[in-house]
């Protein structure tokens, strides 16, 4: 039982939760009590949902050892797209919406096809498509702002507050839960955690690693797709700034939340309470009026502290192994990959 | 991420001839990377395959086909004050930008703070030269060595912690993204510091006409920053082709484990390749930053794809062990023409981005279809057994195997 409670208190996940649990402690205490009053709550939490599934996003494609750095730009394009879709085309809202969760999975299966034809590092290529999209995003609504008037139906669901909680970070939970089930029990995911963990020991096993590239990377692109819709819903208008800060938060929620870089493991909770963690770090920088550029470094320091204490801790509990090996896995959805 | 190099390339880059030695530098860098297909019997007619198969060659071709045709197109591309000038001061920025990208790429590692690294060592000479009123060598050295310092961190966090170059330069860069406007926002009222050292005017938008020795004086249209430049690109290619630690650098990227056997310090040398592109990045900074007359915050905003673009298009490998100066020198200047073309035609900046994106996506492709070709005509030539081992492509077949292509 004790050896339990060790594992858990070295587990990332609780190291997260402590740091949010201390975080809206020290925001409650420093604004007097208005960081839990209801409408701050309801801010903080509509500005999280966003970050949770673009997070994921990344998450899905480090799971394979890739990474994605077209985020931010399918996310903007599918947003922009689904926008002149309304606006211009006059498609009912909830059909635009869908149109944007489309064309994010699409450019993400693109994604991986490329990747896996040119057999290029990911990273690259998807240099390449982030430079395209952003283009063509800017091509498709230059510099005018589309109002969510034209798609006033599916905006209003943003309105909503089951529980004094936006439905938007509802639905960014019941993601992630989904996402949390299906890395544990479904056998493509399974199968693209085998291939992160060890692609020959995968194809060994009769994985085939361009498959798992290929889903992976329309996971990614899906979940920007779903990103850009939760942005028609939330935002009050979508124009060519929609996705150019996503990278940062993208790379910082999985890289904080544990999530291996060299593929074969995800960590959903942990990514999630990370995207926490930065929205933290966000009210905090709005509470003490300092310039947003700080949030950059204070995140920049974070991610690169957590990697090198990562590097440090994968080490030290090695050496211990087998004072604390039992039935328990190292990480909640982290297991070990096929090899 | 070294999974390529193999066994035929480490000994090919140790162990160069002498009748190569009069080819000048890039002669000599290609030599390096003749790793692969190098064959038993120089003979011209392998020379000559050698020469087409070169995708420098095929860049020079291009880049002069390009020129011609929007040159003829619209007349204004020749103007040296407004066209040809600025141009040429843009391939020379990038070009250093591209460098910087090329060294850290010859271990197989990436850095992505190369825009961050070159906003910060601009700062850094910026405020050395508004503050300590340092002259200009000096103040570019502070930025320099800002830069390198930068960039060595980020080698040590990559060689001694292992963790992967990708998401160590990654996390850098937005902390030196916050770092810069914050400093800025500090040190100056405007967010902006417009230093006004004595000979800095003079180097950023200097051209050779402004050089006279006497009466006779440089051709006019050449900016300063290209001299800059060319002397960059010979020490660098000096530094790979020459030098023991260029050689030991590129063993390393080509096969980090026969480097480790072979008692290269390859911590060390990961190290010393990550300051090396900081310092580059960041005098890339200081060029842009001297070239317009501010120092900004937005200074290497740009330069992330462009580092890439320059060095893939010249035939660097992603995986390491491959460099090329002259190849990125002529990568940067096919982009910044493409660039320059389509806005002497109207094309808006979406159009830029959109295309130069289609040409990394194009340019890795084609590299691919070269990769697979090579790899074909030497399984058909040993009829050796290749192992499938997906990722791990055999780029670098044993000696063997290469020899009996010929």
């Amino acid at each position: 039982m004790s050896a339990r409670i060790a594992e858990l208190l070295r587990r990332q996940t609780t190291t997260l939760a402590l740091v949010v649990v201390a975080g809206v402690a020290v925001l409650a205490i420093q604004s007097g009590g208005e960081f839990l009053a209801p409408i701050s709550v309801t801010t903080f939490f509509e500005f999280l949902a966003i970050p949770i599934v673009i997070g994921l996003a990344q998450m899905a494609t480090l799971a394979v050892g890739q990474m994605n750095l077209a985020v931010g730009s399918i996310g903007g394009f599918a947003a922009c797209l689904a926008g002149v879709l309304a606006a211009d085309l006059g498609l009912p809202g909830w059909l635009a919406g869908l149109a944007a969760v489309l064309v994010g999975l699409v450019a993400g299966v693109l994604n991986g096809v490329i990747v896996v034809l040119t057999q290029i590092n990911g990273f690259v290529v998807t240099l390449a498509t982030m430079t395209i999209l952003a283009g063509a995003q800017y091509a498709l609504v230059g510099t005018r702002t589309i109002t969510s008037a034209s798609w006033a139906g599916l905006q209003s669901l943003g309105d909503l507050r089951p529980l004094g909680i936006p439905l938007i970070f509802w639905f960014a939970v019941v993601l992630a839960v989904a996402l949390s089930a299906a890395y544990r029990h479904l056998l493509p995911a399974r199968e693209m955690l085998a291939s992160g963990g060890n692609p020959l020991a995968a194809t060994l096993s009769g994985i085939s690693n361009s498959r798992a590239l290929i889903t992976a990377h329309g996971l990614s692109g899906l979940l920007c797709g779903i990103a850009a819709l939760l942005v028609m819903v939330s935002l009050p208008g979508v124009n060519k700034s929609i996705g150019g800060d996503w990278l940062l938060a993208s790379f910082a929620a999985p890289i904080i939340g544990g999530v291996s870089l060299t593929g074969g493991s995800v960590a959903v909770l942990g990514t999630v309470l990370a995207a926490t963690i930065v929205r933290l770090v966000d009210s905090a920088r709005a509470a003490f009026q300092l310039d947003p550029s700080w949030v950059n470094l204070v995140i920049g320091a974070v991610v690169l502290g957590t990697v090198a204490l990562d590097r440090f801790r994968s080490r030290a509990p090695r050496a211990a192994a087998p004072t604390t090996t039992g039935p328990v896995p190292r990480r909640p959805v982290v297991e070990g990959a096929a090899s | 991420m070294n999974a390529a190099g193999a066994a035929g390339g480490s000994p090919a880059g140790a162990t160069k001839d002498a009748p190569s030695a009069a080819h000048g530098v890039a002669r000599a860098e290609h030599e390096v990377g003749e790793r692969i297909d190098r064959g038993v019997d120089p003979s011209t007619r392998a020379r000559f395959g050698r020469l087409v198969s070169d995708n420098r060659v095929g860049l020079v071709l291009l880049i002069v086909v390009l020129a011609v045709v929007i040159g003829s197109a619209r007349p204004m591309f020749w103007n040296a004050n407004f066209v040809l000038g600025p141009m040429l001061t843009t391939v020379a920025i990038y070009t250093v930008v591209g460098l910087a990208q090329m060294t850290v790429l010859s271990v197989g590692q990436m850095n992505l703070a190369v825009g961050g690294m070159a906003a910060t060592g601009a700062m850094a000479s910026a405020i050395a030269f508004d503050r300590l009123g340092v002259s200009l060598p000096v103040g570019i050295l502070v930025g320099i060595l800002v830069g390198a310092a930068i960039g060595a961190l980020c080698g040590v966090l990559v060689a001694k912690a292992g963790v992967n170059s990708f998401v160590v330069t990654l996390a850098m860069s937005f902390a030196l993204l916050g770092l810069v406007p914050a400093v800025y926002a500090w040190v100056s009222t405007g967010a902006a510091i417009s230093a006004d050292v004595e000979g800095l005017d003079l180097l950023g938008r200097g051209r050779t006409s402004d050089l006279c020795l006497g009466d006779v004086c440089g051709p006019a249209g050449i900016p300063l920053l290209v001299i800059l430049a060319i002397v960059v690109m010979a020490v660098v290619g000096f530094l790979f082709a020459r030098t023991r630690f260029g050689r030991e650098v590129l063993l390393t990227g080509s096969n980090q484990r026969a480097a480790l056997l072979s008692a290269v310090p390859v911590d060390r040398r990961v190290i010393s390749v990550h300051a090396l592109s900081g310092g580059l990045a960041a005098l890339a900074g200081i060029m842009l930053g001297a070239s317009t007359g501010s120092f900004t915050p937005a200074i290497g905003q740009e330069f992330m794809l462009q580092s890439f673009l320059g060095p893939i298009l010249g035939g660097t490998l992603l995986v390491g062990g491959y460099v090329s100066v002259l190849g990125t020198f002529l990568g940067i200047t096919l982009t910044v023409l493409i660039r320059q073309g389509l806005m002497l035609f109207g094309v808006g900046i979406e159009g830029l981005n959109i295309l130069l994106g289609s040409v990394l996506l194009l340019a890795l492709c084609t590299d691919r279809i070269r990769t697979v070709m090579s790899q074909r005509s030497r399984l058909r030539a040993s009829l050796a057994p290749v192992p499938v081992a997906g990722a791990a492509a055999p780029e670098g077949a044993s000696p063997s195997t290469a020899g009996a292509e010929r």
